[in-house]
């Protein structure tokens, strides 16, 4: 019987229930890619600097090599999958900036061996202690870890122990609340013990005292492995899972703070201010592998999924595949599809362009029809805002999107910023629910990039 | 099969509802009102409703063809036209003139809504407009009731003006209460007759008469979160506890609370014209503010003012203050404050 903390859910103000559709991939076991035949590597993966390359055209490098790095604090080098040549350092298609510099290898060979996971090498009585704080977070920046949930922010800067903000909690995400998306999932089942050897390590880094791992309850198999891997291992006293609500965006980290804490990180700030560090599930399996195994985070977990998609799985690919290869290794769309999502349908970004490659946080490809759409919104009818307030109800940061996005819409950046337009966290919950079908969080991403923009040509 | 990719910004899926059917399900909840007017003023009720109806539809595509809209047929289907006629309607005398009920629609839709751009623009709750217009236009149709064909088959007509003593074909309870006030004695006639103001078998407006068919269809938009429950409940409490009050202290010229509630368009007004999305306040404090000042200038009319029922003017006045207490009851992020 279940006691009665673990009926207890934790939860946070506003966000919706949209279908879940895991049910496509959440059973496929993690496998193997394609036979890579050429990668691109970007050189922006991560928040922060964006590298310089270290290689030139006509180099050869090998897998594992840096081949990008830069010296700012906040900043994450880049490494090569493959064994393989330098075949060209140009402009290259990117999911978030459109256009990016990237560096692209061609395969040493067609019959190279791929690189495997590593999972197995990692035990349930894995022993932190070995390893220092300061080898920890050398081991995680060389290893060019970031965020893998999907904004890369550079890991080492979050575990690093900072003395004028202490840190307390430690948070792990494997919420995964975006439908669709099942890696994550994936991982805490399949890689369990690697995923906690991250975690100790992590807690090791940072110094925290608890640990908190929040998983949504529609995965109570992961709840379950956790759990069990925990109670099996040694030295997990204060790491506890939590049980908490299915509800999207459950795993933005302001959303998980309110969950599992009862707190709220003030607005325009991040969660260290409060002396709390959120981490990615997978980011913790690769923080694993860095600093146990000395590998670099080269290769990652990819849901690609979607109705249309002949055989959808989750897979174990080289950062820098290209996501057509990726789709036409997964027997491609069956049907006619209207968009390819990189992320999951609620944040996702739709890109047009299918040799954009796989990042380090591209975590799912997501091809939808006009079915999944639905046509209204595929053909963008808006009609007039009837003043509901459902968006206002759904918002989990408490905004007034309607009026921040009219504000926008009618070139008031002033009177959006009064609605307090920068702290919306872009997650998509006031679009999904608007019956005008207004794309509000469209309004609110553009106003702030015009905030931006208008910012840097005013100085001071 | 991948090809002709389309780009917007995210998310890519919706919730799929829609403002049409956000207003179907207003009428739905207007189907169980609609039921008992039939049943009470019978043949006065269908055809006030369907002049109201039909004429506000007609005006909304007339006013679409004169803006040069290219499809004047669009915005009809989002069915807001309807629920303007349906509620115009419920809220006029049974025995009212079919053209005048015409009347009141164009004006209620074409100055009440469309000058302002149509849908979601309009400032005032369009059904008053159009009520109010015919109150100033023609106030003696408006004060002429019917007694309920449950009561009487001949339906005969009654002036709220004329004194009445028989509490079986009185004018309205709300015009006895009126009349109590003024003489300090009466107000145990509207009292006797709670039980008929619940059911509807009293003289009224088409659809307001009914308690339990506005409750029903109100439950219903609750329940469908069609409306929150803020406005209806800052309302009607606010009206019985002023009702309570005044009845409390002077018990012979002041009918009781229950009857407030149960009489003169108050629940029709709660549940269904001051919840109207597009003139009232966005914002929680907003609702209860909004709710609470519409109670308390309904009882203010009622028991000070010169009008009986009140629930026009003040959802109105109301409608005029909603975005100045949008404006004074900005919401604050759930983190507080950036620091900027």
């Amino acid at each position: 019987m279940e006691s009665l903390i673990d009926r207890v859910k934790g939860t946070f103000r506003g966000g919706v229930h949209p279908p879940q559709s895991k049910s496509l991939t959440e059973d496929c076991a993690i496998q193997q890619g394609a036979q890579p035949k050429e990668v691109t590597i970007m050189l922006s993966q991560h928040t922060g600097a964006i590298c310089e390359p270290q290689v030139k055209k006509g180099d050869a490098v090998t897998a594992g090599q840096k081949i990008g790095d830069n010296s700012a604090f906040v900043s994450a080098p880049v490494h090569s999958p493959i064994n393989g040549k330098v075949k060209d350092i140009s402009l290259q298609p990117h999911a978030v900036l459109g256009r990016g510099m990237g560096i692209v290898i061609e395969a040493a060979s067609e019959t190279e061996p791929l690189k495997a996971p590593c999972a197995d090498k990692f035990k349930e009585d894995f022993d932190e202690t070995k390893y220092s704080p300061q080898q920890i977070c050398e081991a995680v920046r060389n290893a060019g870890i970031v965020g893998m949930g999907g904004a890369g922010f550079p890991t080492r800067v979050k575990i690093e122990p900072n003395p004028k903000q202490p840190k307390e909690t430690l948070i792990i995400n494997g919420c995964e609340c975006e439908p669709y998306i099942t890696c994550d999932f994936r991982v805490m089942m399949e890689w369990t013990s690697q995923v906690i050897a991250g975690i100790k390590l992590a807690r090791r880094a940072t110094g925290c005292k608890r640990v908190l791992i929040g998983i949504e309850d529609n995965k109570p198999e992961a709840i379950d492995a956790m759990k069990e891997a925990l109670q099996k291992g040694s030295n997990s006293e204060g790491i506890e899972v939590v049980r908490i609500e299915t509800k999207y965006p459950q795993g933005g980290e302001r959303q998980l703070i309110e969950s599992v804490l009862s707190r709220n990180v003030p607005s325009g700030q991040i969660p260290p201010m409060i002396g709390v560090v959120v981490l990615n599930v997978a980011t913790c399996a690769a923080i694993a592998e860095a600093v146990a195994l000395g590998n670099p985070l080269t290769h990652r977990v990819v849901t690609v999924t979607g109705q249309a998609i002949a055989r959808p799985g989750n897979f174990y690919v080289p950062v820098g595949e290209s996501i057509g290869r990726l789709i036409d290794f997964c027997g491609g769309a069956t049907e006619k599809s209207a968009k390819v999502v990189i992320g999951g349908p609620m944040m996702g970004l739709a890109i047009s362009d299918l040799s954009t490659p796989v990042t380090k946080t591209t975590g799912s490809i997501t091809i939808l029809t006009e079915k999944q759409i639905g046509r209204a919104k595929l053909a963008r009818q808006e009609t007039p805002c009837i003043r509901c307030g459902r968006c206002i109800d759904a918002c989990p940061e408490r905004l007034n999107p309607t009026r921040i996005a009219h504000s926008v819409k009618y070139g008031d950046l002033d009177l959006a910023q009064k609605y307090f337009m920068t702290v919306c966290i872009e997650c998509g919950c006031c679009s999904y629910v608007c019956p005008a079908n207004i794309e509000l969080t469209g309004f609110i991403k553009t106003g702030k990039v015009l905030l931006a923009r208008q910012k840097k040509k005013i100085p001071g | 099969m991948l090809s002709e990719l389309v780009i917007t910004p995210s998310p890519h899926i919706s919730s799929r509802l829609t403002t049409r059917r956000v207003m179907l399900d207003v009428i739905i909840g207007l189907i169980p009102a609609a039921i008992a007017a039939v049943y009470f003023f019978r043949l006065y009720a269908v055809i006030v409703t369907a002049a109201c109806v039909i004429a506000s539809v007609v005006t909304e595509w007339i006013c679409n063809r004169i803006r040069g809209r290219e499809k004047p047929f669009e915005s009809i289907c989002d069915f807001s036209a309807v629920i303007t006629g349906l509620i115009l309607a419920f809220s006029l005398p049974p025995a009212i003139p079919w053209w005048a009920a015409v009347i009141g629609s164009v004006f209620a839709v074409g100055v009440g809504k469309m000058v302002f751009g149509g849908l979601g623009a309009n400032i005032f709750n369009p059904a008053m407009i159009g009520r109010a217009f015919l109150m100033l236009c023609f106030g003696m149709m408006m004060t002429t009731w019917n007694v309920p064909a449950t009561m009487d088959q001949n339906m005969p007509q009654i002036k709220t003006t004329e004194n009445y003593t028989d509490a079986r074909t009185q004018a309205t309870p709300l015009g006895l209460a009126k009349q109590a006030i003024k003489s300090g004695k009466g107000s145990e006639i509207v009292n006797n007759q709670l039980k008929d103001l619940f059911y509807g078998n009293v003289g009224g407006s088409i659809g307001e008469t009914s308690a339990i068919a506005l409750i029903i269809g109100g439950i219903y938009l609750l329940v469908r979160k069609t409306i929150t429950y803020r406005i209806p409940l800052a309302v009607i409490l606010t009206t019985f506890l002023i009702a309570m009050f005044m009845s409390w202290v002077r018990p012979q010229s002041n009918i009781s609370a229950w009857a407030h509630i149960c009489s003169g368009g108050l629940l029709i007004g709660a549940f269904f014209i001051a919840t109207d999305p597009v003139t009232s306040p966005l914002t929680t404090k907003g609702q209860w503010i909004f709710g609470i000042g519409v109670g308390a200038l309904t009882m203010l009319i009622r028991l000070v003012g010169g009008y009986p029922e009140g629930m026009m003017f003040s959802v109105l006045m109301m409608n005029a203050l909603t975005p100045l207490i949008d404006r004074f009851t900005l919401i604050i992020p759930i983190g507080g404050r950036p620091n900027v």
